[in-house]
């Protein structure tokens, strides 16, 4: 870090001297896309909270003077069924998307990294055993794992009546099934990642020192494995807001009743044909808007931080 | 070579087996009771116990411990003996699941073969012009399409292309009523997944015209569209080719979606409407189903690339 002070000014316009995370994040606010995209994830993130804050009696404003309604001026983007405002109901489905998206990677990446990292490390039977967990979970595809979990989870309810109560019929259960089911992709590719770093020279010095296993795995390896967890978890929030919409619509997702995008597409399927196209229309719409910028904010930020792929 | 392909079956067969143990872990410990779920909250202890009787839910889970009942007469042994046969029966209709899969997957096959089919060539043709001329405003103008259409919901696809159908041709609309009717999911899984495939082979493509020896050919003077066909689409096929194997558990599956959203009734309509009836025998056996199908993808994919690329180890 002493070092960094004394690099001369053109050593910083290339880029050089810097960290990997300072020169990432350097890179980040000079291109203007993917800046453009983290404001449009910041929005939605402060629209989650700031939804479930001004709309918390959501469920209370059913009006059946005001059903189905085309957008007008007192409703932005129209009415539903319930004569409920659909654009409070888009608002608060990003608060489902957003919450899904994070407690599912929150459980997902941290479990990838750990299982990787100590099956790339230890090897041996460790690895085995940890490659055929994931196999086994990786040959059943994509959105039949969720379904298949979700469908054992409908009456499950753990350490019912205490006060950790926990329904994982509902949302509960979705933040666990997407988040037991999309570690693979980080697991995979923090095991490949450790196989190289152990047999670095800084590694074989510390165990020269003596340092035990676990020492070295969590003080030495996984601090240089941070850039594909955080790589891993922008690309898991997308899929896991696009799996929280299809189960929401089958509804194996969030509770009946809950306002979720997916959930929203289920009650107005049939509406397209008569042309009430709004409620739909909103849903695919903040649903495009986010993927889009967490797709393209990924790219970036892969590209920012993994050095062998820039060009 | 024979070695190698005994120790990858040997393999399949653990991954398989760590499948079913999965499955069953799932929909018989963690999903539990489901006599109720069929008989409605009105149902008498002694009707339960009937119904669970006659499905074989009343056998101990792992260890029989009865007096006079052999260890190992167990729902686990029951399980592990039908499932992989697919013997095992829908608790609603008594139907095999055998005769339902040759019954229904021949439909599933009828949308997502051509769509596979079609999808695959329309990536291809797009991804090789765009890569081909790569960093130029083609190049840019296709990826951000591709980009933008991968990010437009699923839903929202069929759902337009549903309501589209509806004004121009209702009878296409839903269901088999016309022999067309076929075309419309096929077009909708086409168009859907136009996005993401472009993406996929562009990369592909673009990483393998990078190489030295694309250079080199280029230097030596071979024109621009000899080395495309030549050197780099040839060079491109394996993890093309891997990407292709990967998706053949939705082609028998059919896509969940498309099934239930026109009415045909394939295999992803059946487990959709099984999950919704907690028929647990048929959606365990189609959960193998997939699994099988996608663990056998894998193997033949590698063998494939041990025989056909010399520069794959056998390790």
């Amino acid at each position: 870090m002493t070092q960094a002070v004394t690099v001369s000014a053109d050593l910083e316009v290339a880029g050089l001297g810097r960290s990997l995370w300072g020169d990432a994040v350097h890179r980040l606010r000079r291109d203007p896309l993917a800046a453009a995209c983290f404001a449009v994830i910041v929005l939605y993130v402060v629209v989650a909270v700031w939804a479930s804050w001004a709309y918390a009696d959501f469920e209370k404003t059913q009006n059946y003077a005001e059903r189905n309604q085309a957008p007008s001026a007192s409703h932005w983007l129209g009415t539903d069924v319930f004569g409920r405002d659909v654009l409070a109901k888009t608002l608060l489905g990003a608060k489902v998307s957003m919450t899904v998206g994070a407690m599912a990677n929150v459980i997902a990446v941290p479990l990838g990294l750990i299982l990787g990292v100590i099956a790339g490390y230890f090897g041996k039977w460790v690895d085995d055993v940890v490659v055929w967990l994931y196999t086994t979970m990786a040959s059943i595809p994509g959105i039949i794992r969720l379904i298949a979990i979700k469908y054992a989870f409908d009456n499950v309810v753990l350490f019912e009546g205490s006060r950790f109560e926990l329904d994982l019929g509902g949302i509960h259960g979705l933040y666990i099934a997407l988040g037991v089911m999309s570690w693979i992709g980080t697991c995979r590719l923090v095991r490949a990642e450790t196989f190289k770093i152990k047999s670095l020279d800084y590694v074989t010095a510390a165990r020269a020192l003596g340092q035990g296993g676990f020492r070295i795995v969590f003080r030495h390896i996984v601090p240089n494995l941070f850039h594909i967890a955080i790589i891993q978890f922008t690309l898991g929030f997308v899929g896991a807001v696009a799996a929280e919409v299809i189960l929401s619509f089958l509804g194996l997702g969030v509770e009946v009743g809950t306002p979720s995008w997916g959930t929203m597409i289920n009650a107005a399927r049939l509406d397209l044909v008569v042309g009430r196209w709004w409620e739909v229309t909103a849903a695919c719409g903040a649903m495009f808007a986010i993927v889009l910028a967490l797709n393209i904010f990924g790219d970036r930020l892969r590209d920012a931080l993994d050095p062998r792929l820039r060009t | 070579m024979g070695a190698y392909v005994v120790r990858r079956l040997v393999q399949s067969v653990f991954t398989i087996f760590g499948v079913m143990l999965l499955t069953f872990l799932l929909f018989r410990v963690v999903a539990g009771e489901i006599a109720s779920a069929h008989l409605g909250p009105r149902a008498t202890a002694k009707q339960l116990a009937e119904w669970r009787a006659k499905h074989g839910y009343d056998k101990p889970l792992l260890i029989n411990r009865n007096a006079g009942e052999p260890w190992y007469d167990t729902q686990f042994l029951s399980y592990m003996t039908r499932v992989p046969a697919f013997q095992t029966r829908s608790v609603i209709t008594n139907e095999r699941l055998l005769d339902i899969i040759i019954e229904r997957a021949p439909y599933s096959l009828a949308i997502t073969v051509p769509a596979m089919a079609l999808g695959w060539v329309l990536a291809m043709i797009v991804a090789t012009i765009v890569a081909y001329y790569r960093a130029s405003l083609i190049d840019h103008v296709g990826v951000f399409l591709a980009v933008l259409g991968m990010c437009v919901p699923y839903l929202a696809f069929i759902m337009a292309g549903q309501m589209l159908m509806f004004r121009v041709a209702p009878r296409l609309a839903y269901g088999l009523a016309s022999p067309f009717s076929i075309y419309v999911p096929v077009a909708i899984a086409v168009i859907a997944g136009l996005g993401g495939g472009v993406r996929f082979y562009r990369t592909v493509i673009v990483d393998e015209a990078n190489r030295d020896y694309v250079r080199t050919a280029r230097a030596k003077g071979v024109p621009l569209p000899g080395v495309m066909f030549k050197h780099i689409l040839r060079n491109c096929m394996l993890p093309i080719l891997t990407n292709l194997v990967l998706a053949i558990p939705f082609l028998i599956m059919g896509s969940l979606l498309l099934e239930t959203f026109f009415g045909i009734p394939g295999l992803g309509d059946l487990l959709l409407s099984s999950i919704t009836n907690r028929d647990e025998p048929i959606v365990s056996g189609l959960t193998y189903l997939t699994a099988l199908i996608y663990t056998l993808g894998v193997l033949l994919t590698d063998v494939l690339y041990a025989v056909f690329d010399p520069r794959v180890q056998l390790t």
